[in-house]
């Protein structure tokens, strides 16, 4: 009894630093976002304290905030996609890989991420732009008369997102698939299971957890892309994240700013919260 | 079910040989031990078998069938590794099933003989649980299980009882004798444990560095090992150096002992510890001191050294004496009990 008192205190001893940052970091802000969510814009005024639902009520009503909502999932989702799709051949590969090559592909892979992603985004932009490396290729090739336009677009952005969020999936991936039994493989392959059936009914499930926190890393980080969409989607092309932005630093509404911050953030967690729920009801058993 | 014959099989990587050249025929309903040495290659030729490893040279036949360029999932193989293997997402029935499901076997059959294998290896009820639940010694009979329910022409197992406690080693390696028996399926086991190659096999193939140095019997491995590395890795040996001369060994230090089908050539003379009879000092065979005498319960352990200053192990039966350091007694060698070999074949 006492003994457990002592271990108690000995750990609140040890996270109260971390708590301290985190209340006054993380909590206290978003008290304040709270707050300031609820409060009225009073264009010339700034901001009128008052406690409505208004701003949350615009949000959800107004057509020009529900798309850029609509954007920022579907964007979301699709580069997830992406990510896991292309991700997971190059973690597998990986994870097979001799010892002695191993560092250096995980170097590759880490690499981009010592690159910042607005230099990223500028990179991409030289790489699209009229006169970019792709479109010369194109015209080179004659595949194109004329430079197309990728800049500005939708794919662009999701290229992008794709390219930020990559290393971190094969990452998550490869760190599980690192973990999950060779020979589960290779008993599968003796019972009369080709390459493929292997994947999918032992290779596949046993990588699921990685897979589900590959994905959702993925899906948060793209749903809270600010650099990306800024600088390859141009000044048409919106999502959330920078939304916000504009609304605190171009329109000066912090209260709809504030608010469109609540927005994401929940629709985040529900999206998040739905996924991990319903994959861990349908992989109860394992 | 049909016989395995594999023919000068070799696999190297880069420039070192894990297996050089291996030939082995395996009789239908035959249960193999390949025995050595860990880092021998028993688990590369193994391998090679069942087609996960492809051979630098050589050539895999299972009964009429060349599956050398096959791939594992059409060679028809039961195989038990020594992790056991299952498939931890699945319960024991899903395990059990899963290689019926891949050669589309109906759903009511594959309950029949889901539960009919499950309850050979005496798993009766256990079908529902996830493996994780289950001890070692139950998740390799899962594994047992799920490797034999397929009818596979070979079964296979890599050191299948190296992760159990001495104990239950025993009772599985019993088990998997008696199965083995039951289902008349040709067998190749892998292991480093000489106690459970004897208990098991009806023939060993003792491995050492990529080749077979010996096949042969149990006994006729231990009574007759073709060369020293087979006679030390199967028990305990005396060794000597020296010569054949027609019937008679004769030792560095000229001791001769007659020697029964002794091969002229035998430089080196092999005798089991439990081969040498003991009688008292004066009697017929050679003159030896005692060195070291250890009373073990069931016999002794004697260390002797004979009159040209030889050692000579020796483990004998309680039969009521008692042996003390510096006593002089006769260490009597039968004919039949020394083995001529040559050494750095
Ligand atoms: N994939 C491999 N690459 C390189 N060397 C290997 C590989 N597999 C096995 N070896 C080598 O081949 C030899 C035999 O290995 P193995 O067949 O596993 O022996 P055993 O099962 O008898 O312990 C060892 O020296 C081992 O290091
Ligand atoms: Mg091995």
């Amino acid at each position: 009894m006492s003994a457990a008192t002592t271990e108690q205190r000995r750990f609140a001893t040890l996270l109260a630093p971390a708590t301290v940052i985190v209340v006054a970091g993380l909590v206290l802000p978003l008290l304040l976002m709270a707050r300031y969510s609820l409060n009225r814009f009073e264009p010339g005024q700034f901001m009128v304290e008052a406690l409505t639902f208004g701003n949350y009520v615009k949000i959800i009503s107004d057509p020009y905030y529900r798309r850029i909502a609509v954007t920022t999932v579907t964007m979301a989702f699709t580069a997830t996609a992406i990510c896991l799709v292309v991700g997971f051949p190059v973690a597998s590969a990986i994870a097979r890989a001799p010892a002695r090559w191993k560092t250096a592909l995980l170097l590759l892979v880490i690499l981009p991420l010592f690159v910042g992603n607005a230099v990223r985004a500028a990179g991409w932009m030289v790489a699209l732009g009229q006169k970019g490396l792709l479109n010369w290729i194109l015209l080179r090739l004659g595949i194109v008369s004329e430079p197309a336009a990728f800049m500005y677009t939708w794919g662009a952005v999701c290229a992008g997102i794709v390219s930020v969020n990559l290393p971190y999936v094969v990452l998550t991936l490869q760190s599980v698939l690192e973990g999950t039994e060779k020979s589960a493989v290779d008993a599968a392959q003796s019972l009369g299971a080709t390459p493929f059936t292997t994947w999918r009914l032992v290779t596949l499930p046993l990588a699921m957890p990685g897979v589900v926190a590959a994905g959702l890393l993925s899906f948060i980080l793209a749903m809270n892309a600010y650099a990306t969409p800024v600088l390859l989607g141009g000044p048409t092309f919106q999502m959330m994240a920078p939304s916000v932005a504009d609304q605190v630093l171009q329109q000066s509404n912090w209260p709809l700013g504030a608010a469109l911050a609540f927005t994401l953030t929940a629709i985040t967690l529900i999206l998040t919260a739905t996924v991990s729920f319903t994959l861990a009801r349908t992989h109860a058993g394992a | 079910m049909a016989g395995i014959r594999i023919e000068s099989l070799a696999k190297r990587y880069n420039a070192v040989s894990a297996v050089d050249g291996v030939t082995l025929d395996v009789r239908d309903g035959e249960f193999l031990v390949l025995l050595g040495p860990s880092g021998c290659g028993k688990t590369t030729t193994l391998r090679m078998i069942a087609g996960f490893v492809a051979p630098s040279e050589g050539c895999v036949r299972i009964g009429a069938r060349d599956v050398t360029h096959e791939p594992p999932y059409r060679r028809n193989i039961g195989l038990v590794f020594q992790n056991y293997a299952l498939f931890p997402h699945l319960t024991v029935e899903e395990n059990v099933a899963f290689g019926l499901r891949r050669r589309r076997v109906g759903e009511a059959a594959i309950r029949t003989r889901v539960a009919t294998a499950l309850s050979r290896v005496k798993l009766d009820g256990f079908g529902g649980r996830y493996p994780r639940a289950m001890s070692g010694g139950q998740q390799q009979r899962v594994a047992i299980a799920r490797a034999i329910v397929i009818e596979p022409d070979v079964l296979l197992l890599d050191e299948p009882l190296s992760n159990l406690d001495a104990q239950l080693r025993h009772d599985v390696r019993g088990e998997l004798r008696r199965l083995q028996t039951e289902l008349g399926i040709t067998t190749i086991m892998v292991t480093h444990d000489q106690d459970e190659a004897m208990s098991v096999a009806d023939r060993l193939a003792v491995m050492e560095k990529g080749q077979v140095r010996q096949v042969g019997t149990p006994s006729e491995i231990y009574r007759r090992p073709a060369d020293r590395f087979v006679a030390s890795f199967v028990g305990r040996a005396n060794f000597y150096a020296g010569r054949a001369e027609r019937g008679i060994f004769v030792t560095a230090s000229g001791l001769r002992l007659p020697v029964a089908d002794l091969a002229e050539g035998a430089d080196t003379l092999m005798i089991r510890p439990e081969a040498v009879g003991l009688r008292p000092a004066g009697a017929d065979g050679l003159a030896a001191t005692v060195e070291t005498a250890t009373y073990l319960g069931a016999g002794w352990e004697l260390e002797l050294r004979l009159a040209g200053g030889e050692r000579l192990s020796v483990v004998a039966p309680d039969a009521g004496e008692h042996w003390r350091q510096g006593q002089i007694l006769t260490a009597h060698v039968a004919p039949t009990a020394g083995v001529g070999m040559r050494t750095g074949s």
